[in-house]
């Protein structure tokens, strides 16, 4: 042992007299750093509930629990978090699509209760949820991508020449890239009136498997060919990657698979047909309507019927939209598979006149009408009877046909839907100024917003809150219309607002074509008196219960007749929930003969 | 020392690595050399290195899983205080017989590595002592969790259970329920 060791104990000593260091109770808080990731805050009202951060969480610390009313593009779940799994990487903060979850720089909380540590930040009144501090996501760091994989199109210019079909489509490596966005959270299926698996056949594309893909749009969606195109895309607008860039090419994504498919290939991918089982039903119309009720109800098995006024199938797709959003061999395509399936098509038959209601109200077993909104509101003004008024549905359906319509060199096309925006731009194409004439707002227009932005962009003028009073004989042309200045009316808060003409203000256009698009009714001449007086009418729509069957239990309606929603997929969606009813009263309720 | 090494390498047929290659755009620094070395080789090489060498010191001492090429890399890191001289000898041993001669009777330290290599890889070192005693996974019933065969997350829902209540909802079957829960809308 060295004389060290030995003197050693005794060097402590000297601190016998030093202050001592003591950490003193309670201890100072210190706050954490200006972008600590502490404990979650969640702005409730502008979460939608997607539950992305639940997805993405490694440590599967997140549960989405309900906390809000659930209404379209929001779940109304919000995130309930786990501290006991929370490894506090922010993750989650940094792919939330709204941007509602951040962290605080609270990190300090004891508590004896270990079941207090989990709770859904923003509904539970934490102390730190007013905190400005704490971790955000950093601007332009993105793990979602939030621009669109862009569309090839055809240039405005070019598109105005002809009626060639204006969208491309995408190639393999352009339709995967976006359908890498989607986050698969799936507030899209609620919005869409057929409810289709988007998630799902999104999930197809990213693994290249286009067989899953048609089968997925076909349980919701016999039309997808056409819908890939012309859908209204209820989906698109509650995207949730919406929330922070543009939402995913949902119907173009659609229409991917399907092009990537021959029509003869459709019966070896798609689930076999029930057997016959020897009842018969007639479908009236074969719009969207008519063709989903048709394809559904012949996949359970019945025998089918359509009849059909026009030439050809497809209703409105193929006589109201002009052959460059919608090109007439997709609708072929999407119809070609249901004749394949044994469907019965009776065109050039119309109900009423070549074969009475009665008829078939005795032969088949049920019926289904989605015979659509035929008869366009006239103008209402003097001089519509003039030469050179005509409206847009007739002019759009002279030129399915192969008629070219009678415009002259100027056009002005009175209303602000899609009828109208397709009559303008089908106008264009024959070479005539257009312009659109509409009482409202352009954000009043019920027309699709790219339909609008399509239309001046090739070049229609158009002219707002404007109301047409009245029409005379031209001198250089062929008609005078004379409208008025509108002013918007606030008609009080939720509703939309009126125009009211301003008194004295008269303007002039001088034209050779008047079109009017300025809506449509039904004509329900078809039908005898006596179901006529059966059947529910409410401000001209059938009345309907949720399988869509009518006052008369063995008929059955739907489409633009029954549905304000006035669209293809809703028609569709209407098709398949009165399949699913015909066969629920022909199943239970009707008798065998 | 650079020639000195060179010239027993020779006699274990060792070989360097990428002495003068530049890596990414940097080049290896002057003070550091990687040695392959054949299995059977590998321990009178190190044990070379030590005694005559002058790398007294086992830095660390770890693998790596290569599964494509069906080996385990065994990495020694060693020192040389004198020369401040690091050299790394790197070992391929094969994947399906995994085993490695011990090296804990030149540093007694090395034992624990090795009990770690056999705890997260599976390599065994025989001889080496407390080899199958637990070093960091108390308890581990499962396979080596550092072999790159093997799924984290398949082990965790086997072994691990959430903890009791609690519940998450999926937003599109909830929006479902909630929005539109008539049977004509299911389909």
């Amino acid at each position: 042992m060295s004389l060290k060791d030995i003197i050693a104990p005794f060097s402590v000593w000297k601190r016998a007299l030093e202050k001592p260091y003591t950490t003193r109770k309670p201890l100072d808080e210190r706050p954490g750093a200006p972008r600590y990731r502490g404990f979650h805050v969640n702005k409730l009202d502008v979460c939608i509930g997607c539950g992305t951060c639940e997805e993405v969480c490694q440590n599967e610390a997140i549960d989405m629990v309900p906390v809000k009313e659930t209404r379209h593009g929001d779940s109304g779940l919000r995130p309930r978090i786990d501290y006991g799994r929370c490894c506090w990487c922010a993750l989650c903060v940094d792919i939330c699509p709204t941007a509602s979850l951040g962290m605080s720089n609270e990190y300090v909380w004891v508590d004896s209760d270990p079941e207090v540590f989990r709770f859904t930040p923003g509904a539970e009144g934490k102390p730190w949820d007013e905190c400005e501090l704490g971790y955000r996501r950093a601007d332009g760091y993105d793990l979602l991508e939030s621009k669109r994989v862009e569309m090839p199109m055809i240039s405005f210019e070019e598109s105005r020449k002809s009626f060639t079909e204006m969208v491309l489509g995408y190639s393999a490596e352009q339709a995967k890239r976006e359908a890498d966005r989607c986050v698969a959270c799936g507030i899209c299926i609620a919005t869409c009136p057929a409810h289709m698996n988007v998630p799902d056949y999104i999930k197809a594309i990213r693994d290249d498997d286009m067989a899953e893909g048609l089968r997925i749009v076909y349980e919701a969606n016999p039309l997808p060919a056409s819908c890939g195109r012309v859908c209204s895309h209820a989906c698109e607008n509650v995207c949730a990657v919406k929330h922070k860039g543009d939402a995913l090419s949902i119907r173009w994504l659609k229409r991917y698979i399907i092009d990537q498919i021959y029509a003869h290939d459709y019966q070896k991918i798609l689930k076999e047909k029930a057997a016959d089982n020897g009842r018969k039903v007639a479908v009236i119309g074969s719009g969207p309507g008519g063709l989903s009720a048709a394809y559904y109800l012949r996949m359970l098995g019945y025998g089918i019927t359509v009849f059909d006024a026009n030439e050809k199938a497809g209703g409105m797709l193929r006589y109201g939209i002009p052959e460059y959003r919608l090109p007439y061999d997709q609708i072929d395509k999407d119809i070609e598979y249901i004749r394949q399936l044994g469907v019965e098509f009776r065109q050039n038959t119309r109900i009423g006149v070549e074969i009475p209601f009665q008829e078939l109200y005795h032969t088949y077993d049920a019926i289904f009408f989605s015979t659509g909104l035929r008869l366009p509101y006239g103008l209402d003004i003097s001089g519509e009877d003039l030469p050179g008024v005509i409206s847009g549905l007739d002019m759009l359906e002279d030129v399915t046909l192969g008629k070219t319509p009678d415009i002259g060199k100027s056009v002005v096309v009175v209303g602000g839907g899609n009828v109208a925006m397709d009559a303008a731009r089908t106008s264009l194409r024959y070479h005539a100024e257009t312009t659109i004439l509409y009482r409202r707002r352009i954000e009043d227009m019920p027309a699709d917003e790219e339909e609008i932005h399509e239309a001046q962009s090739e070049g229609c003028v158009l002219t707002t809150q404007a109301i047409p009073l009245r029409l005379e004989k031209g001198d250089t042309t062929r008609l005078k219309l004379f409208w008025g200045k509108a002013e918007m009316v606030s008609e009080g808060e939720g509703k939309r607002p009126k125009p009211v003409l301003i008194e004295g203000s008269e303007e002039l256009i001088e034209c050779d074509t008047v079109i009017s698009a300025i809506g449509q009714s039904a004509d329900l001449t078809f039908l005898p008196e006596e179901i006529q007086n059966k059947l529910e009418f409410k401000r001209g729509f059938v009345v309907v219960n949720d399988f869509h069957q009518t006052a008369d239990a063995k008929i059955f309606a739907g489409g633009d007749i029954a549905n304000p929603k006035r669209d293809a997929i809703s028609a569709i969606a209407n098709g398949h929930s009165a399949a699913k009813g015909i066969d629920i009263f022909l199943e239970n309720f009707a008798p065998r003969d | 020392m650079y020639e000195n090494v060179m010239k027993s390498a020779e006699r274990f047929k060792a070989r360097p690595l990428g002495r003068d290659q530049k890596i990414g755009g940097m080049k290896q620094r002057e003070d550091l050399l990687f040695m392959k070395v054949e299995q059977e080789q590998a321990v009178p090489f190190i044990t070379w290195l030590k005694e005559l060498g002058g790398f007294g010191h086992l830095v660390l001492f770890t693998a790596v899983d290569f599964i494509e090429q069906d080996i385990f890399q065994i990495t020694y890191l060693l020192h040389s205080y004198e020369q401040h001289h690091d050299i790394v000898v790197l070992v391929e041993i094969d994947r399906q017989k995994a085993e490695m001669e011990s090296i804990h009777h030149l540093w007694p330290h090395a034992a624990t590595y090795q009990q770690e290599l056999f705890e997260m890889f599976g390599i065994t070192f025989p001889g080496s002592p407390r080899l199958y005693e637990d070093f960091a996974l108390e308890g581990w019933q499962g396979p080596p969790p550092m072999r790159r065969d093997f799924d984290t997350k398949e082990y965790s829902e086997k072994t691990y259970f959430p903890r009791p209540g609690r519940v998450t909802h999926d937003p599109a079957t909830y929006m479902k329920e909630q929005l539109y829960p008539g049977e004509a809308q299911t389909w």
